[in-house]
């Protein structure tokens, strides 16, 4: 222990050598698993009246590289709960396993009652905060969304240090910043969702990838959406983003070799 | 072989969460003051444990531990006399101007704190649980040699750690007379007459190696204690807020009030003539 | 939030302690980790104490940099009683920090709470929770959980009972206590207002005469008043306070929860 007055009570360098600032370092060598490699970007969704859309494009990521342009990242878990993976795609694919074999697990032991949207969210936290304590994280940012143990809308989201929160609507990455502003202008608040109809929350989500598509460079026009209502799970994963419109690139000024 | 493949087939999901052990454990409702801690799993735990809490090498550390002290305790005639201030910082921030630095181990055993709040709340209760087995199981009071000497090599079974913690430990005994102990988190443990521990230690030796003798009466060693607490709330911006006065006797101990610095020390000022560095002028 | 003056002497400076002081990281195996284990997820709570009551408050944004996660994420959790809804509960706890290990702190007291009462056929009393949670902060005193802790209820006279934490699990009993991001503007107006710092009896004089006023107990409405003026004005000049106003109210007659919209901006 340290007795000099300022330093009074703080650990002594001899003891335990000089302070290491490199622990807060985010870059320097890194194991492999320690960060995301092939990625994925956004991940948007939100509730309507009797349901929740969300959305991924199908791009994975190498660095700055469009690598992988078919794949899949919303993954059907049952007949009410999707969920949306943005963040590495190795884990995302460990996950996938993950869920599978609890599925079959699940489908093994009761009929009765399916897991609900809530349930999975649940056991997904858990799942991630327990890695991130072993310091040995999912480097995901994942949407759960479907319906609850009351048939009611389900979104919420779980990240990479196991920190939850729901919203009626939700954005993972590049979408927190340029999509949630666009969902939020229609759906405010909780008490907004029972005027939003399906058809209405789909196009603003096709708004908001179409937005990304515009300003996200790690994003694409092919995408996955969808739907989930108490009729089942509607998912369509070959869409492409209609009506762009490229006009803004032209008054776009300050990058690159242009001169004026 | 049947190990091999069982480990092979067995389903991804077993692996994830908590294992049946954690889960168990996150049940128990028994072990209170374990000596089991979850540790992180980086190769270098103290130098990571280091680097997310000691705001003294880097103020933007993200977890503020408790900090900043003054403490006294010292022998004389009539007994022990214990003394402290109440504030705790976290950086620079105040985090609290009540704290009670003089932890009650037991009716007749004082203890001290000074470093990490959270360290010394949690040894010294643990050292009270050891006390009480002591008597328990040798049916009589336990030395304050002996005593002392439990935190003592608890601590240093920690060193390296990242613990801190600077106590005293204050207690009359039959066997004794009157004992003082120092512990630190180092592992150091010192018997002696008189310590001072703390960001404001330097301040309370001044006044009180100037004014101490043994034979001092019960009135004189509780103003001495008091004036010296008082010096080094004045002198050291770590240290403030009350003066927790205490006074150790062979048939326990006496608290002798928890007040309020300010009034005290313009008390000293207008009445004594002190401190007259500090002006009492109002323009 | 960067130090104005750290206290600290010029790093690299001459060694201080006994040995040569090292000049460089210990070395050895060691893994280099790209993973930072926590985040600050902002708002801020609060608690006071009354006579026979005790108040909880919090915000209910939850934040990660500049971004707002949600507009409505609880910060108060009720602990014990019955069930996942925690029926009858009369004891209160408030984290702000890192949400994910506050969530963890909330569940693993929750459940200790209610074994208790399995085990030993009554409710936990606050104190004993109290020291509960000390010791599981202090289990990680090693891997801290990055959380301020409050924890309010009544004690067995029926006084109401708060109890304020660091993160590795030093605690006090007060009778209020601000946490989290906004806790440098509430705490002083609460030390103003709540124990009556630098107030002084109307009348007692000047100068050194003044007599300075006697905290004592504040009636309920006076209490919840403050708390609503604290967040108000935490909601103009912090970033990562606002949205809504969770509070929680213990009575013997259990808890009244109350939730009221602050500034969205």
């Amino acid at each position: 222990m340290n007795h000099l007055p300022q330093a009074w009570g703080r650990p002594r360098d001899d003891v335990y050598g000089a302070y290491d600032h490199s622990h807060f370092q985010t870059q320097l060598p890194n194991q492999h698993t320690q960060s995301p490699i092939v990625t994925g970007t956004s991940v948007v969704a939100a509730k309507f009246k009797d349901g929740v859309v969300i959305a991924a494009d199908n791009l994975a990521s190498y660095g700055s590289l469009a690598r992988f342009t078919d794949v899949k990242r919303l993954r059907k878990f049952n007949d009410e709960v999707v969920v949306g993976f943005g963040g590495d795609v190795s884990d995302m694919q460990y996950l996938d396993r993950l869920l599978n074999s609890l599925d079959i697990r699940e489908n093994y032991s009761n009929n009765e009652n399916p897991l609900h949207a809530k349930n999975l969210h649940t056991y997904l936290a858990k799942v991630m905060y327990k890695r991130r304590s072993d310091f040995d994280p999912l480097w995901n940012h994942l949407l759960v969304t479907g319906l609850d143990g009351e048939k009611k809308p389900f979104l919420a989201s779980v990240d990479l240090l196991g920190t939850t929160f729901s919203s009626p609507t939700l954005a993972t990455g590049f979408g927190a910043h340029l999509a949630q502003p666009i969902l939020r202008r229609t759906i405010p608040d909780e008490d907004a969702v029972a005027n939003v109809s399906q058809e209405e929350a789909v196009k603003l989500v096709q708004e908001c990838m179409k937005v990304l598509f515009y300003r996200d460079a790690r994003s694409m026009d092919k995408y996955s959406i969808a739907v989930i209502t108490t009729s089942g799970v509607e998912l369509k994963q070959d869409e492409k983003l209609e009506n762009q419109s490229w006009a803004f690139a032209e008054r776009i000024r300050g990058y690159g070799t242009q001169v004026n | 072989m049947d190990s091999l493949v069982a480990q092979y087939s067995r389903p991804a999901h077993a692996d994830e969460g908590q294992s049946p052990e954690e889960q168990l454990e996150l049940l128990q409702v028994t072990p209170e003051l374990s000596l089991k801690f979850a540790l992180p799993p980086v190769s270098q735990s103290s130098s990571w444990l280091r680097a997310m809490t000691d705001d003294y090498s880097n103020p933007n550390c993200p977890i503020k531990i408790a900090h900043g002290t003054t403490t006294l305790a010292f022998r004389f005639q009539g007994g022990i006399i214990v003394a402290t201030d109440s504030r705790a910082t976290a950086g620079n921030w105040i985090a609290s101007q009540t704290v009670k630095k003089v932890i009650e181990i037991n009716n007749c055993l004082l203890g001290t704190m000074a470093g990490g709040a959270a360290d010394c709340q949690y040894w010294l209760a643990y050292l009270g649980m050891q006390c009480r087995l002591h008597e328990l199981r040798h049916k009589r009071r336990i030395s304050v040699a002996a005593a002392s000497k439990i935190l003592a090599n608890l601590v240093y079974s920690y060193k390296g750690m990242g613990l801190s913690m600077g106590t005293m430990c204050a207690g009359v005994t039959p066997q004794e007379g009157p004992a003082l102990y120092y512990i630190d988190s180092d592992g150091t443990r010192l018997a002696g007459n008189l310590f001072c521990v703390g960001s404001g230690q330097t301040f309370a030796y001044g006044v009180l190696d100037a004014q101490y003798k043994y034979d001092l009466t019960d009135e004189e060693a509780l103003e001495l204690g008091r004036r010296s607490i008082l010096a080094a709330t004045h002198r050291d911006a770590y240290s403030g807020g009350f003066i927790n006065l205490y006074h150790v006797k062979e048939d326990g101990w006496v608290k002798h009030g928890f007040n309020d610095t300010n009034p005290i020390f313009w008390e000293t000022k207008l009445n004594k003539g002190e401190f007259s560095n500090v002006t009492a002028e109002m323009e | 939030m960067a130090a104005i003056f750290s206290g600290a002497p010029p790093q690299g400076g001459p060694g201080y302690s006994f040995n040569q002081t090292p000049r460089t990281a210990p070395s050895g195996l060691r893994q280099h980790h790209g993973f930072y284990p926590y985040t600050d997820n902002g708002g801020s709570t609060l608690g006071i104490s009354g006579a026979d009551f005790t108040i909880l408050a919090g915000d209910t944004r939850s934040t990660s940099g500049y971004n707002i996660n949600t507009r409505y994420a609880p910060k108060l959790f009720k602990i014990g009683g019955e069930g996942p809804d925690n029926k009858n509960a009369r004891i209160v706890l408030s984290v702000v920090g890192f949400a994910a290990d506050g969530d963890a702190l909330k569940e693993r007291l929750d459940t200790i709470v209610k074994m208790y009462k399995y085990q030993h056929g009554k409710e936990m009393s606050v104190a004993a929770c109290a020291q509960r949670l000390s010791h599981i902060l202090y289990n990680k005193r090693f891997f801290p959980y990055y959380v301020h802790a409050i924890l309010g209820g009544l004690d067995e006279e029926g006084r109401g009972a708060l109890y304020s934490y660091d993160p590795v699990g030093s605690y006090e009993r007060e009778q209020c206590r601000a946490a989290g991001a906004a806790a440098s503007l509430i705490m002083p107006f609460l030390d103003n207002q709540v124990n009556f710092k630098n107030q002084y009896e109307p009348g007692s004089g000047t100068g050194h005469d003044l007599q300075a006023k006697v905290a004592a107990p504040l009636p309920r409405d006076t209490v919840e008043e403050l708390v609503r003026d604290a967040f108000t004005s935490a909601v103009e000049r912090h970033i990562e306070v606002g949205d809504g106003l969770q509070m929680m109210i213990i009575t013997r007659d259990g808890i009244q929860e109350t939730l009221t919209p602050l500034k969205q901006d």
